[in-house]
């Protein structure tokens, strides 16, 4: 069991710079927490907070209901891998991985069996004896995954681990870091920028943004349910349209209204929308709930918006459309089948079921 | 391929002048003082008379027989060794203090690096009226004066005139010791500052988590790492010292029964004041061959670590 709560946590460095404020979340046992956010954001000294390699301003820290305020890293019994690694270069792959293991005094036969272990489920036991400069960056990653796994901690952290390796390798560590929380049944709390990382492997996202958290919840939530303008537009490649809009009455309901675009609102959303009618409002709908008329196939009324296409941008499975609506901008991933093109005009259904609407001042969601 | 004949031609063309002047000035020159260190110019009428004799290795043979060389061999000896101790252990020591960030660690450093800019004849100079040993207990000078302030007298002491002596170590060399360590240890600080700072801070905050405490991190984290930096500064001091000269000629000299004589010292006298220039030469070669012994193997190593990264 080893639950970490935070509790009003804040951290301001000497210099005045509050780089953490007020944050309050619990990371359950066995849970792999992802802490999300663009850099500059925080996550990393909420990760450093939690190992104790940075000290908390205000707040509590509790691992497994105890008070670590002031408790030292090493006795934390966390372990952190570094985004470069951190290896130390004067050992060998063993002797870095047996390093924490001898400072705890384990017996010599329980370091090289554990050792061992570690080395054969991360696939390096062939690598015990080189040193780090002779591994590869994917390798190296292993590494200092393997010197976490052998000491057994309450707790994993990640600061950005994947960052290094290039993007092949990044997708299959991915999966791999997410195979080995299975199969340790860790507590993992894990910091990253990449919200494809956050997407693929977390049990629960901690979005933050200006040392400010946004949203907690699942993959799931953020994606589908965004708490702010913020999340919308960080969650999703690309990311979310954002269209300035109002809420005007018309025929049969309410509608979404601007320059060229003029769409439905489903009748479920028009009780929490009664008091934007009139009102600017930024409207929100992904790329991917975005089609070409021309060649879908499904039902729709009252969801088409027509406007020009800036650039056509074939990625095989899909095709990307920018197009200008009313001075405003728009991108749709269609169908690759879509024969629009760079200059020629483009009707694209909007699958209103989807949509997001925001309040213009606060940023917050409204839908 | 045309374009790279002209480009090594041009850098042959730009290095060759200091090709010539180093080919003159110093492959010339130590092949001229070898082929005089096997002849029998050892008087002036035998130079004018400029007649090469060949005579062999008997130069060598007279040095290492000649008791003020081989007292010259154990005070390099010694003067090695406890140069490059002091200096590379109060260098370490400074680097770390001022590693840790304390109050005004940046004037500090420029402070202990300060002696670094001064001629070794300065120092040589300034220690020796520190270390003038004067008519103590009553009228003493330097710092047996300020001992005398102190109510120290038990600390008087006759430094570099001392002819105590344990075993082969001249303790007269104490005081020659102390000037030079002093003037290197802020240049062997600055190396070890150098190389501190450039241990990642992850790699220091990893061995925290892994459970190590500070002094465990100094010895088998920070050490390890920064070996290169003590094999450089071993090798610098080391053909510092052999080859001392200045510091000691301005500080002591030969010092009363040759307590702190050094080959480049002897070898100065023998060809500049009693014109026996083939045995001079002589120890030339031999001062040459040490300092030799151990640069050849670094360069040769570090020569090897370019080429494979």
């Amino acid at each position: 069991m080893a639950q970490v709560v935070l509790e009003n946590i804040d951290k301001i460095y000497p210099n005045g710079f509050h780089a953490v404020k007020n944050a309050s979340f619990t990371i359950e046992d066995k849970e792999f927490c992802v802490l999300l956010g663009p850099s500059g954001c925080g996550k990393t000294t909420t990760l450093r907070m939690i190992a104790g390699l940075e000290e908390i301003s205000k707040g509590t820290l509790k691992i497994d209901g105890k008070v670590v305020n002031d408790v030292e890293p090493k006795d934390r019994d966390i372990a952190f891998v570094f985004q470069n690694y951190a290896l130390y270069p004067h050992m060998t792959v063993y002797d870095n991985m047996a390093f924490g293991l001898k400072l705890r005094k384990f017996p010599k036969e329980e370091i090289d069996q554990r050792v061992k272990n570690a080395a054969k489920i991360l696939d390096i036991a062939h690598l015990l004896d080189r040193k780090p400069k002779q591994l590869s960056g994917g390798q190296r990653q292993r590494v200092a995954v393997g010197r976490a796994i052998v000491r057994d901690p309450k707790v994993f952290l990640f600061d950005e681990p994947l960052s290094n390796l290039d993007a092949k390798l990044r997708v299959q560590m991915r999966s791999e870091l997410k195979k080995l929380h299975h199969r340790l049944d860790a507590t993992i709390v894990y910091v990253t920028h990449d919200q494809v990382e956050a997407m693929t492997m977390a049990d629960k996202i901690v979005i933050m943004k200006d040392g400010v958290i946004q949203q907690i919840g699942s993959p799931y939530d953020v994606y589908f349910k965004p708490k702010n303008k913020f999340v919308a537009g960080f969650i999703g490649t690309p990311p979310m349209n954002f269209l300035e809009a109002k809420v005007v009455k018309g025929d049969g309901g309410l509608w979404i209204s601007a320059e060229d675009l003029k769409v439905k609102i489903p009748k479920e959303f028009e009780e929490k929308l009664e008091s934007y009618i009139d009102k600017d409002i930024i409207f929100g709908i992904r790329p991917e709930n975005i089609h070409d008329k021309s060649i879908y196939k499904g039902e729709h009324t009252n969801d088409v918006v027509k406007g020009k296409v800036d650039v056509a941008e074939p990625l095989g499975s899909e095709t990307l459309l920018h197009v200008t609506l009313g001075g405003q901008y728009l991108v749709a991933k269609v169908d690759p089948t879509t024969t629009a093109r760079e200059g020629t005009e483009v009707e694209l259904i909007l699958e209103m079921e989807t949509m997001h609407v925001f309040d213009k001042e606060t940023e917050l969601a409204v839908i | 391929m045309s374009v790279q004949k002209n480009k090594s031609r041009m850098g042959f063309i730009i290095i060759l002048p200091s090709l010539i002047l180093i080919g003159i000035f110093v492959y010339y020159f130590i092949f001229w003082t070898i082929r005089t260190s096997f002849s029998n110019w050892n008087s002036f009428s035998s130079l004018l008379r400029g007649v090469y004799k060949y005579v062999g290795f008997r130069n060598y043979e007279r040095i290492f027989m000649d008791p003020r060389f081989q007292t010259d061999l154990w005070n390099t000896l010694f003067f090695t060794l406890f140069f490059i101790l002091g200096s590379v252990g109060l260098g370490l020591f400074l680097a770390n203090l001022i590693d840790k960030g304390i109050k005004g660690s940046r004037f500090f450093q420029n402070l202990f690096l300060f002696p670094m800019a001064i001629s070794f004849v300065v120092t040589g100079t300034v220690w020796s009226w520190i270390f003038a040993p004067g008519n103590f207990p009553n009228d003493p000078q330097g710092l047996n004066l300020l001992f005398k302030k102190l109510g120290l007298e038990k600390l008087q002491w006759m430094w570099y005139t001392s002819s105590e002596s344990i075993g082969h170590f001249n303790l007269a060399l104490i005081a020659v010791i102390i000037a030079a360590v002093w003037q290197m240890s802020g240049y062997i600080m600055a190396m070890y500052l150098a190389g501190l700072k450039a241990i990642p801070e992850e790699i220091l905050e990893a061995a925290r988590v892994d459970g190590a405490n500070e002094r465990y991190i100094f010895w088998k984290i920070k050490m390890p790492l920064l070996k290169p930096i003590t094999l450089s500064a071993m090798i610098v001091l080391g053909h510092v010292s052999l080859k001392i000269f200045d510091l000691i000629y301005a500080m002591t000299g030969s010092g009363p029964n040759n307590v702190t004589d050094v080959p480049a010292i002897y070898m100065f006298e023998l060809t500049f004041r009693s014109n026996k220039y083939a045995m001079g030469s002589a120890i030339s070669v031999i001062m040459l061959l040490m300092v030799a012994v151990i640069i050849i193997p670094y360069l040769y190593s570090s020569l090897r670590r370019g080429v494979s990264s």
